[in-house]
């Protein structure tokens, strides 16, 4: 085997002197075998003949020799190499149109790909990341479990558990992700924080820079020790990089805690939404008021960290692990979980993923298409070049180059451009991704733009860039490659290709094929483009059903203030009061949920006399609410004043009336709920989208408003004249009741722009994508068109000298160019059709086979198209038949 | 003229090669000499097997190469059997006679 190598080695960089002993080997050879003959007593000349007749083709010996000696492999890539890149430098413009073609669809896929690696492939970014493990619980059967986050969360009991009796890891963690606090302060600020057990900043290995992370007795007693350490973005933004914050107090829900330490920079904890302070975790219940999920053993709201002991592997973890979930299962009759444990990334509990992995699969699908177009674009090219090189492949196949041997120059070729484009693609990608992401992060909802994404490329990104370069060579030259060795070389050698027609048959259906392929991929994007841009158009101009111009929305929490029902009820009353004393206020109203806040409540239902239960959003009202937002009642009355929820009146919606009751008239009808209590229908109000947009047909009911819903509500206001005063009067009324409240005010319309934001951000991307489709696919079209025009001089000089004039020409070439991308179209159009259902729900009731954009982006893809023709048809009819006919 | 010569069939002439070399050193043309004059005239190997059959053999390690100078003083390449083509020789040696033996017991039989 060494021996083997060696030899090979030195034949591949001795190359000169093993062929030197070749030549002198066979030489030597020849003049024995001369000597022999002349020995035999025939003549010095007839000597030689026979020789060199016996001997054979000396070449052909030296080649045969060269393939035992096991380096023409090596070799022939290597001149394949130098030969391709003699013919790229050969056609310069060529090689630039297919490398930016390329560079394009590779880069824009692997800048994607490194966000999405970036969001959820990468590891954490802590020290020694690769030891730390993410341990969720999947619960088999239905199980009743109270969920605070997400089910695959554990409760503190599970944690404990968990923490005390595994042998696999130096340390386990646990935290409460997304923890809301309010801090006190000259302006109120609402921050996402972080409840962790007190070993958090030991296991994670990141030790805070200022004052200390937690230690044991911070977490010893429940409620008690509200000690805090803040992040490094915090005491710079808000204490102003105060040197001496470590030992004050700071006031978060109207708590005093202790600065005892501020995080290292860059720190923001184990989750994509940085956390700005962390508290023990038993300090939650007085943190979160009213709410005591410590001491709950069936609350699932912590998520779980752990670090590996080192030479542990992933399979003891499980084992270990799985005795203590099978032990629990024992002690908690009818439960059966398993464990899900993976290496930490962000988004890698199980919940999370399930909701990434089809978002992701959608985008990269949507990249992948465009450069799938690019690809077809440069098979284009290839097939049109192949065909102007067909002479030369002629010439090597009949001089004995195999047919494999020609592929595997070709395909070379095809390789060396994919890697020029790939690489320069790539390195854009590198580049630009970083402040791409940061741009379209900062125009996401608020809640995102804090996201942290690391889209540096690490080798999963450059991977990716390498495999997606392999194969998108493989992809555009394979096909162009095999076409063009197949070739008949009597025909080939004796006419000159140009003179052959618009190619031969096969090559011409194939780069009809690959320009049809692109418009219906075009198509799809565009399709889809342009229905969400409609929708968007659809939910600005439709109506909701209720009025939301003039009406201010302000939410206010008061139970998370530590208010009692009476304190809520006393401290609202005054609020009302103040309010409807403001200048251009006419009407105000109290609800649960304010109409399309994503603030949604629902329950089963069920109705006398029939089995199935109904799944029915409801919202609590105060009787100002429908002539503040504008629904009218059609049928029966409006809650009286007085009425709580203690009165058994309900008001429902129309549709919910024709659902639940038929044909019947729904006054005075029963429905009944869960607890046995039933509630009779005094009124029916007309049909809105309150709750979801361009839903109108959900079952809806209301219920009067009780005290009880004073401790969370949204005050609504109907003013008159501009938003800024009303809402700073707003804000100023609730200063002056309790400074340390808490109030968010917005105009009722601003919570369409949370409803519209996901779709205009699709709309976007598929918009982007699609003009990069239409370019490239117009290029495509371009090529194509003035390819065949090119070929058909002659026929078209023919034509013209036998009468036919220049529009029947353009004619004849438009049509022909027409009918790949009428038929790619119609593809794209019933590919687009079939599947656009997946978008309904960014539709606002819009159709998904919405006529308009189903007429429009076909007729406008079909202009872009003709346009791309006519220009190089226009050369078809500039003809000359003189000149046309003495073509080459 | 009838050329009395037969074809070598598929892979003997490896065993041929190892064979000659088992005696002495030799380059390539008194390789094929001596197999033409020991078959009786019967076997002649043709230059373009005999030499890609060397360097393979050569790649496999049976036989090793070394510059020397021939019987007429000229610079030629020897080849000989290495430790490794003795024993392969032994083994095609013995195959070869289990084939032969059994082509001819059908032969005679039939």
């Amino acid at each position: 085997m060494l021996n083997d190598l060696l030899l090979r080695l030195r034949s591949l960089f001795r190359r000169k002197n093993v062929e030197a002993e070749l030549d002198d080997e066979l030489r030597f050879h020849f003049e024995q075998q001369d000597a022999k003959f002349i020995q035999s007593g025939l003549p010095p000349q007839e000597a030689k003949r026979r020789a060199r007749l016996e001997f054979g083709g000396m070449e052909q010996l030296k080649e045969e020799h060269r393939d035992a000696r096991g380096v023409n492999f090596i070799e022939t890539v290597l001149q394949d190499i130098r030969y391709g890149l003699r013919m790229l430098r050969q056609n310069p413009g060529f090689t630039v149109a297919a490398v930016l073609a390329i560079a394009l669809g590779v880069g824009i896929n692997v800048g994607i790909f490194s966000v999405l690696n970036g969001a959820a492939l990468r590891l954490l970014p802590i020290p020694r990341a690769e030891q730390l493990v993410s341990v969720s619980q999947i619960f088999h059967r239905r199980t009743v479990r109270n969920t605070h986050g997400e089910t695959s969360m554990f409760s503190y009991s599970e944690y404990l558990d968990y923490s005390e009796h595994n042998h696999v890891f130096s340390g386990l963690l646990a935290y409460e992700p997304f923890l809301e606090g309010t801090l006190a302060g000259i302006k109120m600020q609402q921050l996402l924080g972080t409840a962790t057990s007190c070993n958090y900043f030991e296991v994670l290995n990141e030790h805070p820079a200022q004052g200390r992370g937690f230690v044991d007795s911070d977490c010893a007693a429940s409620g008690e020790n509200a000690v805090v350490v803040v992040s490094d973005q915090l005491w710079r933004d808000t204490f102003g990089g105060d040197p001496t914050l470590v030992g004050k107090k700071i006031t978060l829900n109207r708590m005093a805690f202790t600065v005892i330490g501020v995080a290292p920079p860059g720190f923001t904890g184990t989750e994509p939404m940085p956390s700005a302070f962390w508290v023990p975790i038993t300090i939650q219940k007085v943190l979160d008021a009213g709410r005591d999920r410590l001491g709950d053993d069936n609350m699932s709201w912590l998520a779980l960290l752990g670090r590996v002991r080192p030479g542990v592997t992933m399979e003891q973890v499980r084992a270990d692990l799985g005795v203590i979930a099978g032990r629990i299962d024992q002690l908690n009759l009818g439960r059966t979980t398993s464990l899900a444990i993976s290496t930490a990334t962000f988004f890698g509990r199980p919940e999370e993923r399930e909701s990434l992995i089809p978002v992701a699969f959608v985008i990269l699908a949507a990249f992948g298409l465009v450069l799938l177009i690019a690809c077809a674009n440069v098979a284009n090219l290839l097939l049109a070049r192949a065909s102007a090189r067909q002479k030369e492949i002629a010439l090597r196949l009949s001089i004995g180059a195999s047919r494999w041997r020609l592929v595997r120059q070709l395909l070379t070729e095809s390789l060396l451009l994919s890697m020029l484009g790939g690489a320069l693609g790539s390195l854009f990608a590198f580049w630009s991704f970083a402040s791409i992401t940061q741009f379209v992060t900062s125009h996401l909802p608020h809640m995102f733009s804090t996201l942290a994404v690391n889209v540096a490329p690490d080798f999963r990104v450059l991977g990716y860039a390498l495999a997606l370069t392999l194969v998108t060579g493989i992809l555009f030259g394979l096909i162009p490659a095999l076409q063009s060795s197949r070739l008949d070389l009597n025909t080939a050698l004796k006419e000159d290709g140009a003179k052959s027609g618009p190619g031969k048959k096969s090559g011409r259906f194939l780069r009809n094929t690959l320009v049809g392929a692109q418009i219906a991929v075009c198509m799809i994007l565009l399709l889809a483009a342009g229905l969400l841009l409609r929708g968007l158009y659809y939910a600005q101009t439709v109506d909701p059903g209720f009025e939301m111009k003039d009406v201010a929305a302000a939410f206010l929490y008061p139970k998370a203030q530590g208010y009692d029902e009476t304190r809520a009820t006393a401290f609202m009353g005054r609020l009302r009061e103040r309010l409807a004393g403001l200048p251009g206020v006419s009407e105000i109203a109290q609800a649960e949920c304010a109409p399309l806040s994503h603030d949604f409540s629902a329950g089963y239902m069920t109705v006398p006399g029939r089995l199935d239960k109904v799944l029915i959003e409801y919202n609590h009202i105060t009787p100002d609410y429908f002539s503040v937002v504008g629904i009218p009642i059609v049928r029966g009355r409006d809650f009286g004043p007085d009425e709580t929820e203690d009165a058994p009146g309900i008001i429902v919606t129309e549709s919910t009336a024709r659902r639940l009751w038929p044909g019947a008239d729904p006054l005075g009808k029963t429905l009944r709920q869960d607890t046995g209590r039933e509630y009779s229908v005094i009124g029916v109000a007309k049909d809105a989208q309150v709750s979801h947009l361009g839903d109108v047909n959900a079952p809806y009911l209301y219920f009067p408003a009780g005290p009880q819903d004073n401790m969370r509500t949204y005050v609504l206001v109907r003013f008159a004249g501009s938003f800024t005063p009303v809402d700073k009067a707003i804000r100023e009324a609730v200063r002056l009741l309790d400074p340390d409240m808490p109030v968010d005010v917005v105009r009722l319309e601003d919570y369409l722009e949370v409803w519209r934001s996901p779709s205009r951000i699709v709309a976007a991307l598929s918009g982007a994508l699609g003009v990069l489709a239409v370019l490239l696919a117009s290029i495509g079209v371009y090529g194509m068109v003035s390819y065949n025009v090119s070929r058909c001089v002659r026929e078209i000089g023919i034509r013209m000298a036998l009468g036919a004039d220049r529009t029947e020409v353009m004619k004849l070439v438009i049509e022909q160019a027409m009918r790949p991308v009428l038929i790619g179209g119609l593809a794209g159009l019933a590919a687009c059709a079939a599947v656009s259902h997946v978008l309904s729900s960014m539709l606002f009731g819009l159709s998904a086979h919405d006529p308009l954009a189903f007429i429009s982006v076909p007729l406008l893809l079909l202009v872009i198209a003709l346009a791309a023709s006519y220009v190089p048809a226009r050369r078809a009819m500039r003809v000359d038949p003189i000149v046309a006919l003495r073509y080459e | 003229m009838p050329d009395p010569r037969i074809d070598l069939p598929q892979g003997t002439l490896d065993l041929l090669i190892l064979r000659t070399l088992a005696l002495e050193p030799q380059h390539g043309w008194a390789i094929s000499e001596r197999i033409h004059q020991v078959s009786s005239q019967a076997l002649f190997v043709q230059q373009g097997s005999l030499y890609p059959a060397l360097h393979r053999l050569e790649r496999k390690g049976w036989i090793k190469a070394r510059w020397g100078a021939s019987e007429n003083n000229r610079r030629a390449k020897f080849y000989e059997l290495t430790r490794l083509g003795h024993k392969q020789l032994e083994r095609e040696e013995s195959a070869w006679r289990k084939l032969a033996a059994a082509v001819a017991q059908i032969l005679e039989t039939t």
